[in-house]
């Protein structure tokens, strides 16, 4: 009895602790939203794996409020000798019965969703190939030719598709909590998932699995869309760049040898290091979602990727002057 | 034992002293006149053959030694090394002779070293002896040099004067013309240059030519041919050399010395008229099994058609048929094979540098392979007058 009484005067002593306590764990809340959250999942397969989640933490809780109650009875509330019987019954029925059949349920309920989570695609395939530190992409309509693109995930909602992923040289992971769980990209060898989104918006994909100095900034923009706004998308995609080829931002671009790597539909720039950036204004994001798509950001990446993106492989453009950058940064924003 | 510990101390003290004395009040002797102590010389020399036997590995492989890097290798000798060497046919001068210890003869040097010791002697030179070591880092030219070494048994005293012969500039400033001349020496009056290990200057814009110069200068471009080179030109007439090559016209018709690239490996067909006899044993430019495949490979390669994702299309800043080309990117159509391959793996290494857009071929090289750099150097070298026109144009 002096030990409960002690206690209880401890939490009554000292609410700082306790509002810090409090502060503390809804610091750990905040990470349960935004556009990379596993909550408020919006694709088939990320409210299962949510459904999944809740499941799971309500068997748990379960499990610890019997376990922890079953030693408060015997501690604190019945800590008199009770009969061999009783004993025997809530050691056997409490410690192997009830878990017994709280695993099992779990464990049926989580091996009967697993078909699920790797059910075929029905639509469109798109390959996703992990490089340092951006992602290739090549989207394979049911009909038509594939269509080139990189760092932003685009998908329709009401279909289920396929992701062909691969890497170029180092171990990653696609990944969009919002839209289901995670796969690894190895090179030299190709995985699948498929996802079927529910709700159109613009979700957050990130790498994974730890590729080196630039993992953290290896992320991406996935944008869902409705069934006609995506198909109306990948036609807009597919045509050769939109911008006038002779503007004096597009000397640049061929002057500098940009071409080398980087492709533009369309023209003679067919440069198959880099991304292509035959529409790469059209991204909701620059670099792998690691600075914003705009025309400050472009020109600031340009000058010097190596600060934004370490490791990078595209050299730096710092020989250029300001206006130069800002005059190529402008016509690569009509890249539409 | 106190008394042996004293005597120690007292004998060390007086060591300490007599050196002291020898460095400090300069007591040693170092007069040239005087010669070594007798069994000093003995002792240098046996140390100075066992160190080259150590350090110089015989068991790296050596590369084809080619008619083209005689021709490079005879005339930086001629520049650089004849001074102290003498050359075939000429006996050292009376200089020469008075240095200690005196370096050998060209004709009885080159008769006891193999290419590896060669190469490991050029590159790194010799202490206390008054050999140099090599003006830059890259080891590869140096192979050059040994190419040339190894031809002098074979080679007369006239076929030395014909490989270094220099050309004749005509021009109102003397001295202008003799640094001309030396340059021509190797890049040919022409600019079309006269060997394929050394780069033709003809079809390169004055702008580059001068950058180029200018890294040579610097040191942030690696080369120990041109690091002399660069040395030997007053700063006054750099000028005057840029625009010699840079006004010499890129058309025209491929040099006597050197065959179109694209031709048999190994051919015995003669490098050129004028060639002494013993070059026509070596073949002119690294041999490879056969070139056809290798220029498909190059230009799949250039035109970012091979399906690469590491190498960027060379295309894109060097053309040779590109709408636009880079005002950046040197010319190298047409340019030297060998000399090519000796560049792309130079900036492979990190070893190449030079104008403000350095970075991004050294970006480009950093994942190319040998076989990659063959058949770059390979297209490239392939691309005949008609190409160069286009360029020109």
């Amino acid at each position: 009895m002096p030990h409960r009484r002690e206690g209880i005067e401890i939490f009554a002593r000292k609410p700082t602790a306790v509002v810090a306590g409090a502060v503390f764990a809804a610091f750990g809340l905040s990470a349960c939203e935004g556009p990379q959250s596993a909550f408020g999942a919006t694709g088939a397969d990320a409210i299962q794996l949510e459904t999944l989640f809740i499941v799971m933490l309500v068997g748990a809780a379960i499990l610890w409020v019997a376990v922890n109650g079953l030693f408060f009875y015997v501690t604190r509330v019945h800590t008199t000798s009770i009969s061999r019987r009783l004993a025997n019954g809530v050691i056997i029925g409490g410690g192997i019965g009830l878990p017994l059949v709280v695993v099992t349920a779990l464990l049926v309920y989580g091996l009967s969703i697993m078909p699920d989570q790797r059910a075929e695609g029905d639509g469109l395939v798109v390959k996703v190939t992990g490089e340092k530190w951006w992602w290739r992409t090549e989207y394979q309509p049911l009909a038509g030719a594939p269509v080139v693109s990189a760092n932003e995930i685009r998908l329709p909602t009401g279909s289920r598709t396929t992701f062909e992923l691969t890497s170029e040289r180092v171990i990653h992971s696609f990944w969009i909590p919002k839209l289901g769980g995670k796969m690894d990209m190895f090179p030299g060898r190709t995985t699948v998932l498929t996802l079927e989104p529910v709700t159109p918006g613009i979700y957050r994909g990130q790498c994974a699995e730890f590729c080196g100095e630039s993992h953290a900034l290896m992320a991406f923009k996935a944008v869902v869309m409705e069934p006609d706004a995506f198909d109306a998308w990948l036609e807009a995609e597919a045509a050769p760049i939109q911008a006038d080829p002779q503007a004096p931002g597009a000397e640049i671009f061929f002057g500098e040898g940009c071409g080398a790597c980087h492709a533009l539909r369309g023209t003679q720039a067919n440069g198959a290091v880099g991304p292509d950036l035959t529409h790469l204004a059209t991204r909701e994001s620059l670099a792998a979602a690691a600075l914003p798509m705009n025309r400050e950001a472009l020109a600031k990446w340009v000058r010097n990727p190596e600060t934004y993106k370490p490791g990078v492989k595209m050299p730096a453009y710092d020989h250029l002057s300001d206006e130069e950058l800002d005059t190529l940064a402008g016509w690569l924003m009509e890249l539409k | 034992m106190r008394i042996v510990a004293k005597t120690l101390l007292v004998l060390a003290l007086v060591g300490l002293i007599g050196a002291a004395a020898v460095v400090g009040l300069g007591l040693y002797n170092v007069s040239a006149r005087l010669g070594h102590v007798p069994g000093l010389s003995w002792v240098l020399n046996t140390t100075f053959r066992n160190s080259v036997d150590l350090y110089a590995h015989e068991s790296e492989p050596v590369p084809p030694l080619t008619a083209d890097m005689v021709l490079l290798g005879a005339r930086h000798y001629d520049a650089a090394c004849k001074v102290c060497h003498a050359r075939p046919g000429e006996a050292r001068s009376a200089t020469s002779l008075s240095m200690v210890p005196a370096p050998p003869h060209i004709t009885e040097a080159v008769e006891e070293w193999s290419a590896n010791e060669f190469h490991w002697i050029v590159m790194e030179g010799v202490k206390m002896s008054g050999m140099p070591y090599w003006p830059s880092e890259r080891k590869d030219e140096v192979w050059a040099m040994v190419a040339f070494l190894k031809a002098v048994p074979s080679m007369s005293a006239d076929d030395y004067l014909a490989l270094t012969a220099m050309p004749r500039i005509d021009m109102p400033d003397i001295a202008a013309a003799d640094s001309i001349a030396y340059c021509a020496g190797c890049h040919g009056t022409d600019g079309r240059s006269v060997s394929d290990e050394i780069p033709r200057l003809d079809i390169l814009g004055s702008q580059y030519v001068r950058a180029a110069m200018q890294s040579y200068i610097d040191g942030t471009r690696q080369s120990g041919y041109m690091a002399q080179a660069v040395s030997e030109i007053p700063s006054r007439h750099l000028e005057d050399v840029t625009a010699y090559f840079a006004a010499l016209p890129p058309a025209g018709e491929t040099p006597a010395r050197r065959p179109p690239p694209p031709r048999a490996p190994g051919s015995s067909e003669a490098p050129g008229a004028d060639m002494p006899r013993f070059v026509n044993t070596l073949p002119n430019t690294r041999p490879v099994e056969t070139l056809d495949p290798l220029i498909e490979a190059g230009r799949a390669l250039a035109f970012a058609e091979s399906g690469s994702r590491d190498v960027p299309a060379c295309a894109a800043c060097h053309g040779p048929k590109a709408d636009r080309r880079s005002p950046g990117g040197p010319e190298i159509a047409g340019q030297g094979r060998a000399y090519i391959a000796a560049q792309l793996e130079a900036w492979r290494a990190e070893l190449r540098g030079g104008g403000p857009r350095a970075n991004l071929m050294r970006a480009a090289a950093e994942f190319l392979e040998d076989e990659e750099i063959e058949a770059l150097a390979a297209y490239y070298a392939s691309l005949g007058p008609e190409a160069l026109r286009d360029a020109a144009q």
